[in-house]
């Protein structure tokens, strides 16, 4: 990918930095983000799962309609159910499994578009930076099967070499009932 | 329960012509039970509406006033724990115009308070307040005959099912002996609780297809290949296709998939508790547990080999050793929502709790490696049962046909042991067939096919 050279070298707090220094930041996390999406987009998942920390979390849990008094419980807590909880060895089972041959749900293969915006840079400690982001998936399946997804996710992304890794990606779909036959897609 | 006597439009579906939608001796079923809107409109009233539906397990209502919406049918209900304890469930529309009490799909309520003119509702389901009683109503209003319509409610083992129909039996003559052990599958390692999370999600597809799925081990090596390949689980050593163990009870009931075989189930009896969990770690890369003795009155001598799927008619699905269950709520002939429920044993060390929380994720819900690949099946067979030409094919259900016993055990169970069949989706279109002929209860208990014996 191309975005890897364009890290710059950043103090290892977000209020150390200058306004330049926020810029070229805000600027190689986006291209990250961007190159990553293509990536996926493109159907390359082994390439993307070589930006994948392999200490990473990749989670999405279950979003609830609650009232207002009880907005504490719209989302599962880590460790309940979700409909992703994926360490690294298991989100290497979800790309051999987009690999296989006989990986019906993906073939004939989705259409997939992934839109990342709203960037904000939240916290950086050390190597780690923290990202907030909205997303919106849309994937189109045979003919007419059309499914999108939008929501708010947390990433983080660690330093490596002069690029980053994924370390962390927490997804909060503004779906409750999920309108879809499956997931068969990496956000 | 039901306020007003029901008429029922049959949609000139009457019973020769029900009958005839399913054939028995040759497993040939007529492809318009997954399409025909009438039809589907007699199962709300014939299987829903008078079946018992699984509402919630206990342990999802800790407290007074925990609350969660679910279905009988279409119709969405309030189940609800009220002060005394016992949990209701009431139907989720204001006795005034109509409008839902609940919008939300669960939480904690101390009375159900309508959006749009204020009726209040206590959470047994009592009209406690009207607004402009005396003023507007000039107190010509009965508040005694405006409650929220109660089901039935009944339960086993902390399962909590509800029925619109006042002359069903006990919801444990309608479990039958297959039904208790399916339950008793669930409860097999000792007292559960339900994990916080059901995951739901809609599939383009008749909710009998998605029942018809759980009996079939048959798909599992083609459909789910992916899974094997990926090395989410060694497919070939789960299945026993010439190990399969199949359960047919009353009124639908059925379990099936591969069984433990007599000489292993007899080894296994000699174990003490200890010694079946180290058997289980010795084998715990093919994710099966060793049930423990106290299964055995659970699930009976013959239920308590079974590692299959049971069903509890119409549409709750008990998987994984017992782990998951999965509810089929019927959106329209052509949609169905699938709900997963995640089981864990109260007592298990969280470690443990973890790992099956997180297989139960991995595997199955829309995002699981195997169940991944079982929408498109099911929606693309849907589809083409809408087709002029391709619905007049019938759907092919001769797996099996006349080539295996069923024997009776020694407490009365109906079983079959032979290899990957389709006897579970036969007994389970047949009993369809039954509930949807009958006129009532009293005709559905009489009418019902016993049991099989002998050659099926």
């Amino acid at each position: 990918m191309s975005a890897v050279e364009r890290t710059p070298k950043a103090p290892s707090s977000w209020a150390d930095l200058s306004p330049a220094e926020r810029a070229a930041l805000q600027y190689a996390v986006e291209q990250f983000l961007y190159d990553e999406a293509a990536l996926l987009d493109a159907r390359k998942y082994r390439e993307w799962f070589a930006v994948v920390a392999e200490d990473i979390h990749y989670w999405m849990p279950i979003r609830r309609t609650v009232t207002r008094s009880d907005l504490e419980f719209e989302f599962t807590k880590p460790g309940a159910m979700a409909y992703f909880d994926d360490d690294y060895e298991l989100l290497e089972m979800r790309v051999k499994k987009l690999e296989a041959k006989s990986a019906w749900s993906e073939d004939p293969p989705s259409r997939s578009r992934h839109f990342v915006s709203n960037v904000r840079i939240l916290d950086i400690e050390g190597d780690e930076i923290t990202i907030d982001a909205c997303f919106h998936v849309y994937r189109t399946r045979l003919n007419t099967d059309v499914d999108s997804w939008v929501g708010r996710r947390t990433d983080v992304l660690r330093r490596s070499g002069t690029s980053f890794k994924l370390l962390k990606r927490h997804l909060f779909l503004d779906q409750t009932v999920i309108a879809s036959k499956n997931m068969s897609t990496i956000f | 329960m039901t306020p007003n006597s029901q008429i029922v439009d049959t949609g000139g579906w009457d019973k020769a012509a029900i009958d005839a939608l399913f054939d028995r001796t040759t497993g040939w079923l007529d492809r318009r039970v997954f399409c025909d809107a009438a039809l589907y409109r007699l199962e709300m009233e014939r299987i829903f509406a008078r079946g018992w539906n699984f509402m919630c397990h206990d342990s999802q209502l800790s407290n007074a006033g925990d609350y969660l919406i679910n279905y009988i049918g279409e119709d969405q209900v309030i189940v609800v724990r009220d002060e005394a304890g016992r949990v209701n469930v009431l139907l989720n529309t204001c006795r005034h115009r109509g409008n839902a009490l609940c919008r939300a799909e669960q939480g904690r309520a101390k009375t159900f308070v309508c959006s749009y003119h204020g009726w209040n509702y206590a959470l047994d389901g009592k009209l406690i307040g009207v607004p402009g009683q005396k003023t507007y109503y000039r107190d010509d209003i009965d508040r005694t005959r405006l409650g929220l319509v109660p089901a039935r409610v009944e339960s086993y083992l902390g399962f909590h099912f509800a029925t619109m129909a006042e002359d069903a039996p006990s919801l444990s003559e309608f479990l039958g002996d297959v039904g208790r052990t399916g339950l008793g599958m669930v409860c097999a390692f000792g007292d559960i609780e339900v994990v916080d999370g059901i995951q739901k999600n809609i599939i383009d597809c008749n909710w009998k297809i998605a029942v018809d799925n759980l009996f079939d081990w048959y798909h599992v090596m083609y459909s789910h290949a992916s899974a094997g390949s990926a090395g989410m689980l060694n497919l070939a050593e789960i299945l026993h296709p010439n190990n399969q163990l199949v359960l047919l009870g009353e009124y639908g009931q059925a379990i099936s998939g591969p069984g433990i075989t007599k000489e292993m189930q007899a080894r296994i009896d000699q174990m003490s508790d200890e010694q079946r969990i180290e058997m289980s770690k010795e084998i715990a890369s093919s994710g099966v547990r060793v049930r423990p003795r106290s299964a055995d009155e659970l699930m009976g001598p013959v239920g308590v080999r079974s590692m299959g799927h049971p069903n509890i008619f119409p549409n709750l699905w008990i998987t994984l050793n017992g782990m998951q269950m999965c509810l089929r709520l019927p959106r329209g002939p052509h949609r169905t929502e699938l709900w997963w429920y995640t089981i864990v044993p109260r007592g298990s060390p969280p470690k443990l709790k973890q790992r099956m929380i997180r297989t139960a994720i991995h595997l199955f819900g829309p995002a699981g490696l195997l169940e991944q690949d079982d929408g498109e099946n099911w929606s693309q067979s849907s589809r083409s049962s809408q087709a002029r030409s391709s619905q007049q094919l019938g759907v092919n259900l001769k797996m099996g046909v006349g080539k295996d016993e069923a024997v009776v055990g020694g407490n009365g169970e109906h079983y079959i042991e032979t290899c990957v069949n389709e006897h579970g989706q036969r007994w389970f279109y047949s009993g369809w067939t039954e509930w949807m002929a009958a006129r009532d209860w009293a005709e559905l208990r009489a009418n019902h096919s016993p049991v099989p014996e002998g050659t099926v």
